[in-house]
């Protein structure tokens, strides 16, 4: 492995879904040697596409994993990781960013900026990774890469200058003009390999100039020397270069490239303008934590002699057990080190190193800093730290948002109980937003995740590559419970018949409080012995578990004690852990609970025609419409719809556009529910305790 | 037998003691509403008693370029929003997602400057009084608008009581489509208020209209000028009979909120 960080490009691929991430991922690993003959995404010759290895991504046509690979270009190496476009797989977005310091933001020239552009582009922006932009498809009816420039600026704000003019569209798309170097550059030869650089068309001459004075006078803001030589009118191609990637590296640039993947065009420029406008990892500032100096913050060096800092940011069960994704930030991962994990303090001993190339892999010795590869046998959950023994950094927490919605799942039978297990648990180490519970009341086993489709795509790798087959029940949304209002509680827990007796006196409040929980003691006078005010605490962190109007967790209460009587003999940390949770059942009914259910933000694009009927489904379905957006033929509408409504959605919203609409969904907040809703919910409930009772 | 009229008894007890009770939570956010509507500068533009504008009657806040014709508006709206009437923004230069923020940060610094708290509360019960409508400014047309309008009141999802429309191109073309505009909201039953950018050789006068807008000046029967000063950017009335406390009123550059000078 060569060690040159300066030569190192980590990128992501990330776009809205079936904007072609995966088939032009295939194309990069094509033209770079990486693989020898090019699949489709829906192939018809039943291949698949490299990056989309798991069967049930190559049936259905979209990416679930990101699966990471490498591949070289112009003597730079490329990490890419394939990021899946559906937005219930944020969580996998968001993770590939964290380790990335570069991307390529994949837009449909037809469909141009589209709400789940407008959420990857939102998380780009969490994680600053600065990045270039690729329109794509530029060979579809209806192609116009010069609107999805515009959308750019419009739409998420990026100050997006064209690079290239297509040569022709739709049909007659032959190639671009790069705007740099002033040729026009085509794609020969059967799989697009053979590049001709030649005149620009007379034609598009004119066009040409104009768009780069435009890209010229973008750049010129962040070089002086650009500016000079634009006014004395001889600009040297590197000067201009060196601009756009000061810009790029800011963020305050997004050079547009144009091509098609599927017809082979335009993709070795892009790798050109990878290698040129993102950064290399020493141009990227990493922070980690350090547990062992109160959590203060600490710049990584992207030395690769320092102490080793390094994240496993994916899990994977591979052939020959758990494969852990890693990215070195610092320092350097060598087989037969010994590494340490920060989380659990567990140090273990490095097996395999490998490099990935989506499902196959090459051994390696180590991997220096800034570079990402996989480990063999190393047990942790993803997001943890491992560094060399001797510092204890642990790399910033990821957002990890809440699961909303979940599923009873109930096995076939013997053997699927114990293959759904193995898979249930390889799962949630793999995926944060996943989460599995066993309901205590019910056995039921249920799974949590971000979505539906979500949801069902687990049920579908449990069956598949676990061959546990599950039923599942209807899904459930995950509500929560608050109050409303201040009230007293005033209670004592009492057992004095006979045995050890048990007494704890607790009084005090309850009242909304804007967090999830806050307990505040103030009992003067020994009240309440201090030896039991964590018992009281524990008593009302415990009733917080389950609320009395449907069983869900409660949130957003503030707990003041603040009198209380013990017994000398009496009292103790059970009786009080006791009184504690008849004090808050008290308190709860009297301060008004109420029933918070999870929102979604919820964006459907549909053409004009069909406006009104989608916005009365949405107002069906309890949904505030925040706002119609107009684009000519097609619109955008934009709407808060409380998740228990929106099951079934795309059902509905196919039959009623003829399928011509999409929509995007993610989580907004907890909103308090509507009083009928909540009244009928609260009967579910009980009718359902009664039933088990 | 007795035991349950007792129970009876109590049931009708604990009935009466919820008749009783005096919801906090919707008692603070009435009063964080009234509060805000009596501190609200720009209440001289208007109180149930005192609508500058009534229904197919048209306003418009004139400036240049930058200077907050937008934020004006929105506060505008706010103020409506707050007092429970239906807003529809129709912008024509920014996409949902944009307005939406305006709204968001003029809301949060209304919050900030009157240290309220709570505000989240207040928020969601204004938000559904309030709804966006954007449209490319080359595909607009009354017609469209009519169309969408439609779509809603029919489905019974939104009646406006007040339209703010941001963007529309003023010429002396302009007069056709206010013409059909103006039937619309005397139809709908609503007025509506206009951002108007004037020309950079405009002068903006109290009491005076601006030369680029005077031919369609009959249309309009407020007009208001925001005009950037030293360190303040004032509000005048160059047309209509809007309270003349109103020059009392200007935006803090900072922040573009409305204050009063006094």
């Amino acid at each position: 492995m060569k060690k040159d960080p300066q030569k190192v490009r980590n990128i992501g691929i990330s776009a809205h879904i079936d904007a072609g991430k995966t088939t032009l991922t295939e194309r990069i690993l094509y033209y770079t040697n990486r693989i020898h003959a090019i699949h489709d995404v829906k192939g018809k010759d039943g291949v698949g596409a490299t990056m989309d290895f798991m069967e049930l991504e190559k049936e259905r046509g979209i990416t679930i994993t990101s699966a990471a690979t490498y591949c070289e270009w112009n003597n730079h190496e490329i990490n890419i990781i394939d990021t899946p476009g559906h937005v219930d797989f944020t969580i996998e977005v968001e993770r590939a960013l964290r380790v990335l310091d570069g991307g390529v933001l994949v837009l449909c020239s037809v469909g141009g900026v589209q709400s789940q552009s407008i959420t990857v582009d939102r998380q780009m922006a969490r994680y600053k990774v600065p990045c270039i932009a690729f329109v794509n498809k530029c060979d579809r009816s209806g192609a116009n890469p010069f609107k999805v420039v515009e959308q750019l600026k419009e739409k998420l704000h990026h100050n997006a200058v064209a690079m290239q003019i297509p040569i022709g569209l739709e049909n007659d798309f032959k190639g671009v003009v790069d705007l740099v170097k002033m040729k026009a550059i085509y794609f020969e030869g059967q799989q697009g390999e053979q590049i001709k650089i030649d005149e620009i068309p007379a034609e598009l001459m004119e066009e040409a100039e104009n768009r780069r004075e435009e890209l010229i006078d973008a750049a010129s803001m962040f070089s002086e020397e650009l500016m000079e030589a634009a006014l004395e009118g001889e600009i040297p191609e590197q000067l201009l270069i060196d601009a756009i990637r000061i810009g790029t590296l800011k963020r305050e640039l997004t050079p547009v490239f144009m091509g098609s993947a599927y017809k082979n065009k335009g993709v070795q420029p892009l790798l050109d303008a990878v290698t040129w406008y993102l950064p290399h990892p020493g141009e990227v500032q990493n922070v980690a934590l350090d547990l062992e100096n109160d959590e203060k913050e600490v710049i990584l060096k992207p030395d690769p002699e320092a102490p080793l800092v390094s994240l496993a940011f994916k899990l994977e069960e591979g052939r020959y057990g758990q494969l852990t994704y890693v990215r070195v930030y610092q320092g350097t991962l060598r087989k037969g080190d010994f590494i340490v994990n920060s989380r659990t303090g567990k140090k273990v001993k490095v097996g395999r190193v490998v490099r990935m190339h989506a499902n196959q892999m090459e051994d390696i010795e180590e991997i220096p800093a800034g570079y990402i590869g996989a480990l063999f046998g190393i047990d942790c959950a993803s997001g943890d730290t491992f560094t060399s023994p001797g510092i204890r950094y642990s790399m910033t927490s990821m957002h990890v948002p809440e699961p909303v919605i979940s599923l009873a799942i109930v096995p076939e039978d013997n053997k699927s109980q114990q293959n759904m297990s193995k898979a249930l648990s390889r799962f949630a180490k793999e995926d944060p937003t996943f989460r599995v519970r066993v309901d205590h009341e019910t056995g039921d086993t249920i799974i949590s995740g971000m979505g539906e489709l979500h949801l069902e795509v687990y049920i579908e790798r449990m069956k598949r590559e676990y061959n546990a087959i599950v039923h599942t029940g209807a899904p459930q949304v995950a509500y929560r419970e608050t109050i409303t209002q201040k009230a007293e509680f005033n209670y004592t827990h009492k057992k004095q018949t006979g045995g050890a007796g048990q007494y704890g006196r607790v009084a005090g409040y309850l009242e909304p409080f804007d967090g999830e929980f806050e307990f505040v003691n103030k009992i003067v006078g020994g009240a309440i012995p201090t030896e039991f005010i964590s018992s009281v605490e524990k008593g009302f962190r415990s009733a917080m578990d389950k609320g009395q109007l449907l069983g869900f967790p409660v949130t957003g209460i503030r707990v003041v004690i603040n009198d209380g009587q013990a017994h000398s003999v009496d009292s103790s940390d059970t009786a009080f852990q006791a009184a504690a949770r008849g004090a808050f059942k008290e308190g709860f009914k009297k301060a008004k609970p109420a029933i918070l259910e999870p929102i979604m933000k919820v964006a459907v694009e549909t053409p004009s025609e069909f406006q009104g009927a989608v916005m009365g489904t949405l107002n069906q379905r309890r949904g505030m419409i925040l706002g119609a957006q107009d684009e000519g033929d097609t619109c955008v509408i934009e709407a808060e719809v409380p998740l228990s409504e929106m099951f079934g959605y795309s059902t509905d919203l196919r039959s009623i556009t003829q399928g011509k609409a999409q929509f995007t969904m993610e989580f907004s907040c907890y909103r308090q529910v509507p009083k009928t809703v909540a009244d009928e919910l609260v009967k579910k409930a009980q009718e359902k305790n009664k039933k088990a009772a | 037998m007795k035991v349950s009229q007792e129970r009876k008894q109590g049931g009708i007890a604990r009935q009466k003691d919820t008749d009783n009770v005096i919801y906090l939570r919707e008692r603070s956010i009435a009063m964080l509403k009234k509060d805000l509507i009596l501190r609200n500068p720009l209440r001289i533009l208007g109180t149930e008693e005192t609508e500058p504008l009534r229904e197919g009657e048209f306003g418009a806040v004139l400036a240049k370029a930058g200077v907050g014709k937008t934020a004006f508006l929105v506060q505008l709206a706010l103020s409506n929003l707050l007092r429970e009437r239906n807003v529809l923004h129709v912008s024509l230069t920014q996409p949902v997602r944009k307005v939406c923020l305006w709204y968001e940060e003029v809301f949060h610094n209304i919050s900030t400057e009157y240290e309220l708290k709570n505000t989240s509360e207040l928020w969601d019960t204004i938000l559904p009084h309030r709804f966006i409508m954007t449209f490319n400014v080359d595909d607009f047309s009354v017609a469209k608008l009519e169309e969408r309008l439609n779509d809603l009141t029919e489905q019974g999802i939104f009646f406006p009581q007040l339209v703010i429309i941001d963007g529309l191109p003023i010429s002396d073309e302009s007069r056709e489509t206010l013409a059909e505009m103006k039937i619309l909201a005397r139809e709908m039953g609503f007025p509506i208020w206009y951002a108007i950018t004037v020309k950079p050789d405009d002068v903006l006068e109290s009491g005076q209209i601006p030369a680029s807008v005077e031919s369609l000046s009959d249309l309009f029967e407020v007009l208001i000028g925001l005009k950037a000063a030293k360190g303040r950017i004032n509000v005048m009335v160059l047309k209509g009979q809007a309270d003349e406390n109103i020059e009392d009123v200007f935006l803090d550059p900072a922040t573009l909120l409305i204050k009063n000078s006094e």
